[in-house]
């Protein structure tokens, strides 16, 4: 699993590549067109941040109508790095609880400080 | 940033501090098995900042902050994989953990 997190997470660390995943996650699809007429960068860049997206295998070209190329999210692709983040929390959840039992079980009474 | 937890326990931060500290002292949270940890930053009573292994091979920062409160301590707590550069994240999963 973490040949795979790394690079995702790495893809995502960018903030203009974060904001067309988003876009992909609300509209399903987009275009170069698209995604340069939206974001403050040039048609190059913004092809090169998808290039980056597709190499994190986070992105994939959508089964085309025409010659427009259309981008879609890889189904899946996002789960590894959100079950890291989750399962993290969940482990941290747990562990504090078990450092609260046991370091009040051997407590020095605080209360009478 | 990474994930943040957090948890207020009923116990001064010296109690709190040393079952961070001590190897015995971990032991009774963190279990027999938990993977040897490697201190980078030691502020007695305030911050430990240990390095650690996970299951999957990665090298994780583990931050611990100490507040002291006015009836025992808050303990809060940041893990941040350095490959993995979560603080810029939330925003991102947000979306997906929905």
């Amino acid at each position: 699993m973490s040949d795979q997190i790394g690079p995702v997470f790495a893809a995502l660390a960018d903030p203009t590549r974060r904001t067309m995943v988003q876009s992909l996650l609300r509209d399903g699809t987009t275009t170069v067109p698209t995604l340069t007429a939206a974001l403050p960068i040039s048609r190059q860049a913004v092809a090169k941040h998808l290039a980056t997206l597709d190499g994190a295998g986070l992105i994939e070209r959508a089964p085309g109508q025409g010659r427009e190329v259309r981008y879609r999210l890889r189904e899946g692709a996002l789960a590894p790095a959100a079950s890291w983040l989750t399962e993290t929390q969940h482990e941290w959840d747990d562990r504090l609880a078990r450092l609260k039992a046991s370091v009040e079980a051997a407590a020095r009474p605080s209360r009478t400080r | 940033m990474g994930v943040v937890r957090e948890v207020d326990i009923d116990a001064p931060p010296e109690d709190v501090w040393d079952a961070l500290v001590t190897e015995e002292g971990r032991e009774r949270w963190l279990g027999e098995d938990a993977p040897p940890v490697e201190i980078e930053r030691f502020e007695p009573h305030h911050r430990l900042v240990w390095q650690w292994e996970g299951g999957d091979g990665s090298v994780s920062t583990v931050d611990f902050r100490i507040v002291a409160l006015p009836a025992g301590s808050r303990v809060i707590v940041t893990e941040t994989a350095p490959a993995l550069p979560l603080a810029s994240l939330c925003a991102a999963f947000a979306l997906v953990a929905a």
